[in-house]
């Protein structure tokens, strides 16, 4: 089985403070560190999963910057067996010009493959619509949240999805296909340094954006960058960390918790 | 006026709840609001829409973004193109609206939160919250939305005229892609929503070893442990541990969460805990905009020193 995943190089904002710049147009990114894409990490390691068991192989695709090469190593490390950079030098927003983009790259490339698989969605903009976009536009079939996959059998793969309140669904859906992997759905392989030194010696292709942006006008356009509405009336504990916590501890005895 | 289709989510038998958040922004953007549902019995106010359309089609097959794309060309084939198409923010929306996105070649925005109706610009979640994008649609076509829980349904309120009914006919099912099952969570132990005190941990705690030293700290305070979704997802704590929109929807009398930041899906989970405090070392992070008390700081060091204070005394 031949699989592509879509990988994602993103800020990795979780412990950072976030500052927009430039009257609203940007955001301070300079000293944040990238990774790949969580959900990404997950699909890779599916893939690659599937191709250990069956045979077969994965290649990685990413849209970004050259510095996007790192995300590519990182999934050949995982068991990829090559990587393609879609190279844009501007941050691509819309998911509609990402799918668009990822469409006609393996229509003019006549690139092969049994299933497509991207995460839900990216940490960064959270869209959770390239899977389903590129679904549609190839009148594949698609799911999405998906946690867990059963079986694979006579052109089907039998999955589940991540539903809520801890509810899923089981489906079966026919190959070829498109799939929106769940963060959760295995333990992602640890990558060593040496295994990253290792994929730097694997060839990565690298094409341009703008050789496959036919078709992919803006439909949408971000006008500027906003912070959340601050509601917050939390009265904070300030100090040193002994009275801090002294203090905490009060809290919790008037509230007849310990 | 133009009008919004709205896809109701029904989920075994009951019409969910986040779906006045897609009624309530058709509202609030001027929008005849056109409610697309299979026929059944819900427990809804239909006086909130204009016009509901009743489809003759199990949920399941209602549901199937394959299957629903399809029903939605019917319907505008019939009444023409709607302004907006509107979604929940939910496992099934968003699968179901991209691919329509993607069918149909239409713009999309998804995980909508707030609207301003000068300028119709959207409101969306960036980097968890920390930042939101304000978007508008370039080109004059049908926008599709998903939109979340809680933002509008203040919105969806009687619209004080009878609502017009049609019902169609649905469609019939597909070799693609079709529904099997529902499974639900295995059931074990511990049940997080039955506790008092939750000692609720966050990525921001670094990583698995740090878990044995929480536990300790639990035990002294009688409180029960629970997670966010990365924790989980990272195998740190089983998943009958999760708080959130995939997991537990807890109200504890006090909620005391490490490391959290602080997303949607999991302030969805614990938001109306009776007491709400957090540690978190971004002073911005957006679980402080929800907690009655805040802590700045490294969810460790606090940890270690509530241990050292309690034993020591």
């Amino acid at each position: 089985m031949d699989i592509l995943v879509f990988v994602k190089r993103v800020a990795a904002t979780q412990e950072e403070e976030l500052r927009i710049i430039d009257e609203g147009k940007n955001i301070d990114l300079s000293k944040i560190p990238f990774k790949m894409n969580d959900w990404d990490n997950y699909a890779v390691e599916e893939a690659v999963k599937i191709v250990e068991g069956r045979g077969g192989s994965v290649t990685a695709i990413s849209i970004g910057s050259a510095a996007s090469d790192e995300v590519l190593r990182r999934a050949i490390a995982m068991g990829a067996k090559d990587g393609i950079l879609i190279e844009s030098n501007e941050t691509i927003h819309d998911p509609v010009l990402r799918a668009i983009s990822f469409y006609n790259f393996i229509k003019k490339e006549k690139i092969q493959f049994d299933a497509i698989f991207t995460g839900v969605q990216s940490e960064d903009d959270q869209f959770a619509a390239t899977g389903g976009f590129l679904a549609g536009k190839m009148g594949l079939p698609y799911a999405s949240m998906v946690i867990g996959i059963d079986a694979i059998e006579n052109g089907y793969f039998v999955l589940r999805r991540e539903l809520e309140g801890g509810l899923q669904e089981r489906i079966k859906i026919k190959t070829p296909c498109v799939m929106s992997i769940q963060s959760g759905i295995n333990e992602p392989r640890y990558v060593s340094i040496m295994g990253i030194r290792k994929a730097s010696k694997v060839e990565r292709k690298t094409v341009k954006f703008n050789d496959y942006a036919e078709n992919g006008d803006a439909v949408i356009d971000l006008i500027k960058w906003s912070y959340p509405e601050k509601k917050g009336k939390a009265t904070m504990l300030t100090g040193e960390v002994d009275a801090v916590c002294k203090e905490l501890l009060e809290i919790l005895k008037n509230k007849g918790v310990c | 006026m133009g009008y919004a289709l709205i896809i109701s989510e029904v989920r075994r038998g009951v019409f969910e709840e986040r779906n006045l958040d897609s009624i309530g922004i058709a509202n609030l953007a001027g929008k005849d609001a056109c409610l697309l549902i299979p026929e059944g019995n819900y427990n809804i106010n239909s006086n909130m829409v204009d016009r509901i359309i009743k489809v003759k089609i199990e949920e399941s097959l209602f549901l199937n973004p394959l299957i629903i794309t399809g029903l939605i060309t019917k319907i505008m084939d019939s009444l023409g193109l709607p302004d907006m198409v509107i979604f929940t923010h939910s496992s099934s929306g968003i699968e179901m609206a991209s691919y329509l996105a993607g069918k149909m070649g239409l713009p999309i925005i998804t995980d909508i939160s707030g609207y301003e109706k000068n300028g119709d610009i959207f409101f969306k979640s960036y980097y968890s919250d920390k930042v939101f994008g304000q978007f508008r649609k370039i080109k004059d076509n049908p926008l599709i939305l998903t939109v979340r829980s809680g933002s509008f349904k203040d919105f969806a309120t009687d619209k004080g005229k009878q609502v017009e009914e049609t019902t169609v006919e649905g469609l019939s099912d597909i070799e693609e892609r079709s529904f099997v099952e529902y499974v639900e969570e295995e059931k074990t132990g511990v049940d997080i929503t039955k506790a008092e005190f939750l000692l609720s941990l966050g990525r921001g705690i670094g990583n698995k070893d740090e878990i044995p030293k929480f536990e300790e700290l639990a035990q002294l305070l009688k409180a029960t442990i629970s997670g966010s979704r990365p924790v989980v997802d990272k195998q740190w704590l089983p998943k009958e541990r999760q708080v959130g929109t995939s997991g537990k929807t807890v109200k504890p009398k006090v909620y005391l969460a490490m490391g959290i930041s602080g997303a949607f899906q999991h302030i969805a989970g614990m938001k109306d805990s009776e007491c709400i405090i957090a540690v978190n070392k971004d002073p911005e992070a957006p679980i402080f905009q929800y907690a009655h008390y805040g802590i700045v700081g490294d969810a460790n060091k606090i940890r270690d020193k509530l241990k050292d204070i309690i034993q020591g005394g």
